[in-house]
């Protein structure tokens, strides 16, 4: 006995397919709910994983001390001489300059090179490869003898070796970054195989070396520490500050400071998920209107079809199956319009994709995971059964001979 | 005893100045096998005599054992499986559904026992063989005349072979051909053993019954049994 829902499906596209303009516009409202709050928390939620990527590739818990002494001296030096006495808090040091400047080997030119395939040059201590997270593929990692012998030495990033050497060993080749030459010694594991603009695209050349460099002043004034686990930052920030102070004292000799992308990456956590719910729930407005437009289609349905109900009942529809006659037809309304809006989000997460990779210059190709794809779905769906109870509750109530006597 | 009301009320508007009295205090009983025509004038409360029978609605007062049972303790459940599996209802307006097709139409009361679509449909043609209108399946009840429309409504209550068969005014609508045909229809569906629960106005066809009970503002005024000339 009752309704099997399989039956119930049928009469439901049935039901829908009759009234096809107005089902469409019933679905017009969940269309559009769903895909606005699709494109929002899809878009937030992908920006967020790029930028938590960024911060993985760059290597977590890590510490940027700057500092700069108005006696000339290298600061760089005197915070890896500290961090040495921190013990196992502290991974490894190095400084984070960046050089700009045109790498060669043979007649390949990195000026000719796509920017974001371009070989990034930088200057590392001998834990260079600890404090950013890589490890050594193939040769040798930079070591304290290249740095104390100002050795004309360098490491490659996995992308960087690409870039310059295709698939040649580049192991041992010699290039020239500015004109000076330096001897590849190794490579690095690729990190970052995703993004297009790599912290794989690394040339890792010793510190010391950026005396061969004419513009390139001496003193390394910023450098990351990293250390041990997410618990050990903002202890080793403090300590670390308290030493610049020491050593500035208090900006009387120079400057410096101590701060941790942790922080920063929490702050920017927390205001895009303020975003995200805020933007989220004005669009999940949209998604109520959509509902009430289901309720409002589906009563002004359920009265029309008061005497079809009266006629299924005398025949023998229990409450319960007309019930689930309106309620899959609710929900079919609203799962059709569901997907259609989760088609229409993922082009919209794209395309904002597209447009926030134009504001920061980054290449940004965002879809939604599959995870809110599916909650959108399942959410369409509930709003349907949510929505279309009253109305299908409402039909089944009648007294079979008075939904008969309805014209 | 097959059906068996006592002292039934169908009160509209209780206690009010204007209340009315469709069902005032009926009393009747109905056996297996019986062709009863329930006779009156309109307004007499015939047809809510017939959706009290049905269990189409719900007396104000009064007892109604259907085959022994107790309408009143039934549930909605219960009572649906009643008028799915007991009761075909043959309505004076055909009542059939417009955006279905006749074998949909057919179909409908095996939907909600959960038979399923190959079966179904084989029942629900061999029901619209029986009232010659297998040839009209596919057809939309716009697309057809009354007489048709009626006898899809008839093939449709004898689709699930129900041993009740309740007709109001099943020939109200028709021209007086098609509307004898109906009645020699539902003459042999008698004869095959239904019982035949016949609601009509009209004393022609009320003398075609076997047993007649006449209502009056809501009483059973008469109540006999005739030969009948069948043929």
């Amino acid at each position: 006995m009752g309704l099997k829902l399989g039956q119930a499906v049928k009469m439901a596209v049935k039901s829908i397919l009759a009234k096809k303009g107005r089902s469409f516009l019933t679905m017009l409202g969940i269309i559009i709910g769903i895909a606005s709050v699709m494109t929002i928390v899809a878009t937030i939620d992908g920006y967020n994983r790029k930028v938590m990527e960024a911060f993985e590739a760059q290597g977590t818990n890590k510490i940027t001390v700057s500092l700069s002494l108005s006696d000339g001296s290298n600061g760089f030096e005197k915070i890896y001489d500290y961090c040495q006495g921190l013990g196992d808090d502290v991974v490894g040091v190095t400084p984070n300059t960046q050089m700009w400047g045109t790498v060669k080997y043979g007649a390949k030119t990195s000026d000719t090179m796509d920017w974001q395939q371009r070989p990034r040059v930088y200057f590392g201590s001998d834990q260079y490869a600890k404090v950013n997270s890589f490890t050594v593929a193939r040769g040798r990692d930079l070591n304290k003898i290249d740095i104390d012998g100002y050795h004309q030495v360098c490491v490659l990033g996995a992308r960087a070796a690409k870039a310059m050497f295709d698939y040649a060993d580049p192991l041992y080749q010699d290039i020239t970054i500015n004109g000076v030459p330096f001897t590849v010694v190794g490579v690095y594991v690729e990190k970052d195989a995703g993004s297009s603009y790599s912290v794989d695209s690394v040339i890792a050349l010793p510190y010391t070396a950026s005396r061969f460099f004419t513009d390139m002043s001496e003193d390394m004034s910023e450098c990351a520490v990293k250390v041990k686990d997410s618990q050990t930052v903002a202890p080793v920030m403090a300590k670390l500050q308290s030493y610049v102070n020491s050593l500035t004292q208090d900006g009387e000799r120079g400057w410096g400071y101590a701060y941790s992308e942790q922080q920063w990456r929490d702050e920017s956590n927390s205001i895009l998920t303020m975003i995200s719910v805020v933007l989220g729930s004005i669009a999940g407005i949209s998604l109520l209107v959509g509902g009430i437009g289901i309720m409002n289609i589906m009563l002004v349905t359920v009265t029309e079809r008061t005497r079809e109900i009266g006629i299924r009942r005398a025949i023998g529809a229990e409450r319960a199956s007309i019930v689930t006659q309106f309620l899959v037809e609710a929900a079919m309304i609203c799962g059709v319009g569901g997907v259609i809006g989760i088609v229409i989000g993922y082009g919209g997460t794209h395309l904002a994709g597209t447009l926030l990779a134009g504001l920061v210059g980054e290449e940004m190709s965002l879809y939604p995971s599959l995870t809110i794809t599916l909650a959108a779905f399942a959410f369409s769906v509930s709003l349907g059964i949510l929505f279309g109870m009253y109305p299908a509750i409402k039909a089944s109530g009648l007294q079979p001979v008075v939904a008969l006597r309805a014209e | 005893m097959l059906i068996s009301i006592k002292d039934v009320y169908k009160i509209y508007g209780e206690g009010l100045e204007s209340e009315v009295r469709a069902l005032d205090g009926v009393s009747l009983e109905i056996d297996n096998g019986e062709f009863v025509a329930i006779a009156g004038q309109s307004g007499s409360g015939k047809s809510t005599m017939m959706n009290v029978l049905g269990c189409l609605d719900i007396p104000t007062y009064g007892d109604y054992f259907l085959a022994g049972k107790d309408v009143a303790l039934l549930t909605d459940k219960e009572l649906s499986r009643i008028r799915n599996k007991e009761i075909g209802f043959i309505f004076q307006g055909y009542n059939l559904i417009p955006s279905l097709n006749a074998v949909e139409n057919v179909e409908l009361p095996l939907i909600y026992q959960g038979v399923s679509p190959f079966s179904r449909r084989d029942v629900a043609m061999e029901a619209l063989e029986r009232v010659g209108l297998a040839d009209r399946a596919k057809h939309l009840p716009a697309e057809m005349s009354g007489g048709q429309q009626q006898r899809v409504a008839i093939a449709r209550a004898i689709a699930a072979h129900p041993p009740i068969i309740m007709a109001d005014e099943p020939t109200g609508a028709l021209d007086s051909k098609t509307g004898l045909e109906v009645l020699s229809f539902l003459q042999q569906l008698n004869r095959e053993g239904s019982t035949i629960l016949l609601i009509t106005h009209d004393n022609g066809i009320a003398a075609t019954a076997r047993r007649i009970v006449r209502l009056s503002d809501g009483k059973i005024v008469e109540d006999h049994e005739q030969e009948v000339d069948w043929a």
